[in-house]
């Protein structure tokens, strides 16, 4: 697999992708999600709805990033005040990371 | 995949494997409580330090909560008891089992332990229903609790204001509150549940840690527990309420975690640094 093509521009985009996947296209209408969105605030994210979205996340990068010690490292209420561009930037490094 | 069908209905199911990789490590399958409850209450406080301190964890959505299917009836005890095995089957675990509960969770764990006690290793109750003298007195604050949010969901329009002054995610939890509550024959079913009595609670007869706050309105099950079930420890959090598991998840998880370290054969839990 090209890392360096999955680390320049596809990240947010599969992040996304997962996101309407886990929410609902409906709901997300009138969101433009991009790398300020707050999963609390903007998309009204529910915790259930985290727990969902981490599982895709480990299935897309397994191995590449270890998305269970990073949300060890969180309590629920930082969690949901992250924005889609603080996890997507967090992916990011671990592919740079697990590439180099 | 994180999804099971068993007796007709989609459960959305999380396991986290024991930090160890042993394939016989103990099975602590959590089990949440009702309408605005799933199993992410579990999953961001409980699960994951069981799982590393060498438990596989096993979490599920009830039917008609979180991610699972909501199908129109089936919310009574027995139903519930049987979704659990149904699961666990379909997941392959047949060897006992520690169940872990939260509020109504605890009925569907002490019927399980009744009903099928060779699949239970052992219970955890935290703030759970289930014991009670007599019938009708341990549903009778919830139901009227959620009988009036059924009324205020259906004639207030409550996700609509909501949504309307731009609270959004209250709004989206009364859509899924309005449809569970009054889509379905959830009361009905809750209302038929009959409680636990005290010469039942004696036929139980695998180890119970039951874990209550001291201000809880739900003491009274946690006290019946320890009168009644043989093996039964009954632990008191100081200064707390209903809310144990979210608002005194550390000191739980260390009952907890010890509790399972002498009955389960986990790792006792390395205090430090917490």
């Amino acid at each position: 697999m090209d890392m360096g093509a999955v680390v320049d521009n596809d990240v947010l985009d599969e992040v996304v992708r997962m996101l309407v996947d886990v929410i609902g296209e409906d709901f997300l209408l009138d969101v433009e999600v991009g790398r300020g969105t707050t999963f609390n605030e903007d998309l009204a994210m529910e915790s259930i709805e985290f727990v969902a979205l981490a599982e895709r996340l480990q299935q897309v990068y397994q191995g590449r990033v270890d998305f269970a010690a990073f949300v060890a490292g969180l309590d629920l209420d930082e969690i949901m005040t992250m924005r889609v561009g603080d996890l997507v930037a967090h992916i990011e490094s671990r592919l740079t990371a697990s590439a180099a | 995949m994180a999804e099971v069908t068993t007796r007709g209905v989609r459960f959305h199911v999380q396991t986290m494997p024991a930090s160890s990789g042993d394939s016989g490590a103990p099975i602590v399958v959590f089990v949440h409580g009702l309408v605005m409850d799933n199993l992410s209450s579990f999953y961001y406080t409980l699960a994951g330090p069981v799982a590393a301190a060498g438990a596989e964890s096993v979490l599920y959505d009830l039917r008609g909560h979180g991610r699972s299917q909501r199908p129109p009836s089936g919310y009574g005890a027995a139903d519930a008891v049987a979704d659990l095995f149904g699961i666990l089957d379909a997941l392959g675990h047949h060897r006992p089992v520690f169940l872990v509960s939260n509020s109504f969770g605890g009925v569907v764990a002490l019927n399980a332990a009744l009903a099928r006690p060779s699949r239970i290793a052992g219970l955890v109750l935290i703030e759970s229903y289930g014991p009670a003298e007599r019938t009708g007195e341990w549903t009778e604050d919830m139901l009227n609790t959620l009988s009036k949010s059924a009324l205020i969901l259906e004639y207030e329009r409550l996700a609509d204001q909501l949504s309307a002054i731009g609270w959004r995610q209250p709004a989206r939890q009364a859509v899924t509150c309005d449809a569970l509550i009054n889509g379905t024959t959830l009361l009905d079913d809750l209302a038929a549940v009959e409680p636990i009595r005290p010469a039942d609670l004696a036929d139980v007869t695998c180890p119970v840690l039951a874990v209550y706050g001291e201000h809880s309105d739900v003491l009274d099950a946690g006290r019946l527990l320890a009168r009644h079930v043989p093996g039964c420890t009954l632990y008191v959090l100081a200064g707390h309420a209903h809310t144990v598991l979210r608002e005194g998840t550390g000191e739980l998880l260390d009952v907890l975690l010890g509790w399972l370290s002498e009955h389960a054969g986990i790792n006792a839990p390395m205090k430090a640094g917490v």
